[in-house]
């Protein structure tokens, strides 16, 4: 199983749709030395033990010493009781065993979480509030890089950590107590929505939220007891069917999909970038993946590529966006039709270009355009605009593509689009152009006026019926009328007449028969 | 009557000797008890100023600041119990002071850390070698009850077949890993890193000696 991609791309049969089954001989678990281990622990932290004894681990004769015993060379080998352990049991311990599952996650966007943020830590957990909030703070979700001291005890500006990109003593990244909590490694507490919850709520990627908020979240809460959380196997559509959770879309087996887990594996859009891009997925020779975007042109097979940490690697298999797309489309396909699927799709493909176009794109001009033109200073966050252009990309914006991806109307529009127009407008352009001075014409005015988007804002005596004010109307002069449309009430029968005109264009969302696919909504 | 007659060889000098010598055992065994007893006082120990690195970490402990009221002195932990091996142990020990004396500069805290480890390792060969004797002068194992319910289970069930220092290190001093998971250059750039040393001077500091 070393490829997964390979089995995705050739479609594998159904029967491959489920966590690989661990390799290693059973013969070799269940250390003898595990069962002292276990008789103290049991008194010594009773809540740990006792969750090892419950676990599916303990039923398959593995104890302690199998996952956290250690060389005496390894970097972060401890004696204990006199057995050489390791206190972090590293998802390369993890894959003595379940090997498939530490190669699929070693190479994804989860193992990269800490490089992904490392750039930005300084400016923000050091710059902005101070060291101490990276430990407790960034580190807990992107994973830190843990940092063994030279008298053997784990640095504890670094440790404990559990976050998914930790860098580990052993040079393998990521942190499977991530999701599945030590000591009992529950698949079913792995499967329910809550395991993502620590990292992915909040301002910049609120999916507890918007789960929880859409009809999919709606019908998993009413419905868990049929989710068949403990199952061997989680086929959706075949061990459950009453609703997906996290899991379902980004990792669970379903129909010809196997299961994996490389979270983002399925993800055709970057979503927490200041202009979201459809990505390739590149598979390195080495194993390793990257995302790049597919607006460039695609690498080739055996060329050389930078990684995310720096070195090297050659192109094994690229994987297209659609490719990508297709794969999540096809666990939509356990329970909705083709057309209903597409035309979802559609839709979220829509927001997110529109949020690019619209504000993405511009901002980022704007932004380049002042940092090159020297009216901003490199430096990050210590000018205003520079924590309004942050709030609009990576949590107002953010925020809308979420919402648009997971089916929460609330977060795609007033959680999300509403604000980052708001901001755009009544914040980021009069800040910009406070900053660029004589230069807001070239630097941000130009910009807008590239695009049609802005263009509404060229008719600043439209019908104003929202704000309870409409302009008097130019036609009929009569001071009495003028008086009457000046109600807040917005009572004057114009006004009135006008609101209803407009208001069924903007708000009636066409659905097309074709749309409803099966019915099955 | 029967008169007790003094073998022949018994001379008055014989005697003289014999009293006198009898008088000077006592008053030197006397000495040795003294003497044992003042080179294992916190204040003996600590006159040599490298050991004052030693104390440092020693008065952060609870071997210093025991909620009961006792305290351990240098000696209670490391000199045996016994007039004759307490004797030995001291013997064994003027090294330490020839090392002093003649060997790398203890006096610099670099120094003085670089070689902490190997201190350590003789130390707790020492324990083990009598069965940790030193800390049982104090701790009754059966009687060890513990703040948590199920210390003393662990110490009934689970310490058999071993020493207290097999479990409880690194309680008072510095720690220091086990020798078998002991990292030279991890140790060394721990030192560059705490006493702001360039790397390599660690190593270049150990092997002037």
């Amino acid at each position: 199983m070393k490829h997964p991609i390979l089995l995705l791309v050739l479609c594998v049969t159904g029967a491959l749709a489920q966590a690989a089954k661990v390799e290693l001989d059973p013969s070799h678990w269940g250390h003898p030395e595990g069962e002292n281990c276990v008789s103290c622990h049991a008194k010594a932290s009773p809540g740990l033990a006792e969750q090892w004894r419950e676990s599916a681990h303990q039923r398959a004769g593995v104890n302690c010493l199998d996952c956290h015993q250690a060389d005496s060379a390894d970097v972060d080998a401890i004696t204990h009781e006199g057995q050489v352990i390791a206190t972090i049991v590293s998802p390369k311990d993890c894959g003595r065993c379940h090997q498939q599952e530490f190669e699929e996650q070693a190479g994804s966007v989860h193992a990269e979480a800490h490089a992904i943020i490392s750039e930005r830590v300084p400016a923000l957990a050091h710059n902005l509030t101070g060291a101490a909030m990276q430990a407790a703070g960034c580190d807990q979700c992107h994973g830190s890089r843990v940092k063994v001291r030279g008298d053997g005890s784990l640095d504890p500006t670094t440790w404990p950590n559990s976050g998914i990109g930790r860098i580990n003593p052993d040079g393998s990244k990521g942190s499977c107590s991530s999701c599945h909590g030590r000591h009992a490694f529950s698949k079913a507490q792995a499967r329910e929505p809550d395991a993502c919850v620590r990292c992915h709520s909040g301002p910049d990627s609120p999916d507890k939220e918007v789960f929880e908020a859409s009809k999919h979240g709606m019908i998993y809460k009413a419905n868990r007891e049929a989710m068949n959380l403990d199952a061997d196997t989680w086929i959706a559509g075949q061990d459950y069917k009453a609703a997906p959770t996290c899991v379902t879309c980004h990792m669970g087996g379903a129909g010809k999909i196997p299961s994996t887990h490389d979270v983002g594996l399925r993800n055709a859009w970057s979503l927490n970038t200041p202009v979201s891009a459809r990505q390739y997925l590149v598979v390195l020779e080495s194993g390793e993946k990257l995302e790049l975007p597919a607006d460039q042109k695609p690498p080739k097979r055996g060329s050389e590529l930078t990684k995310a940490d720096g070195g090297t690697g050659k192109v094994k298999m690229v994987v297209g966006p659609d490719r990508r797309r297709q794969i999540m489309s096809m666990v939509c396909l356990e329970c909705h039709g083709k057309t209903f699927t597409a035309s979802f799709m559609d839709q979220f493909d829509a927001v997110v270009q529109l949020y690019n176009g619209k504000f993405g794109e511009p901002a980022a001009a704007i932004m380049k355009g002042l940092y090159e033109q020297g009216l901003l200073t490199p430096l990050p966050f210590d000018e205003p605009l520079e924590f309004i252009y942050w709030e609009l990309w990576h949590d107002e914006g953010a925020r809308a593509r979420h919402g648009a991806a997971m089916m929460s109307p609330n977060h795609a529009w007033w959680e999300g689009m509403y604000l980052v127009g708001r901001n755009f407008y009544s914040r980021f352009l009069p800040e910009a152009r406070a900053v660029a001075g004589g230069a807001a014409a070239e630097l941000v005015d130009s910009v807008l006026a590239r695009s049609d988007h802005h263009r509404w804002q060229s008719s600043p005596d439209a019908a104003n019926p929202i704000l309870g004010w409409s302009p008097p109307p130019r036609l009929e002069p009569d001071t009495s009328e003028l008086e009457e449309s000046a109600d807040p009430s917005g009572q004057s029968p114009r006004a009135g007449a006008e609101a209803q005109a407009v208001a069924p264009m903007t708000e009636a969302v066409p659905v097309s028969p074709a749309s409803e696919g099966r019915g099955d909504d | 009557m029967i008169k007790l007659r003094a073998p022949l060889f018994i001379t008055r000098h014989v005697l003289f000797a014999l009293v006198a010598g009898g008088l000077g055992g006592v008053v030197f065994m006397f000495f040795l008890i003294e003497f044992d007893h003042f080179t294992s006082s916190n204040e003996f120990c600590l006159s040599c100023h490298s050991m004052t690195y030693a104390d440092d970490f020693y008065r952060q402990s609870v071997h210093y600041n025991s909620p009961s009221g006792v305290r351990a002195s240098c000696g209670d932990c490391h000199v045996s119990e016994g007039i004759i091996m307490a004797t030995y142990d001291h013997a064994v020990g003027t090294k330490d002071l020839i090392k002093q004396l003649f060997g790398p500069d203890y006096d610099d805290p670099v120094i003085n850390t670089l070689h902490l480890p190997e201190a350590a390792f003789a130390a707790r060969d020492w324990f083990r070698k009598r069965d940790s004797a030193t800390c049982k002068r104090c701790h009754t194992q059966e009687a060890i009850l513990g703040t948590r319910a199920n210390t003393a289970a662990i110490h009934q069930e689970d310490a058999q077949g071993k020493t207290c220092v097999d479990c409880h290190i690194n309680l008072v001093h510095r720690p220091v890993p086990e020798r078998q998971t002991f990292k030279r250059a991890a140790w060394n750039s721990m030192v560059e890193e705490e006493f702001a040393l360039e790397p390599g001077a660690a190593a270049a500091l150990l092997g002037e000696h």
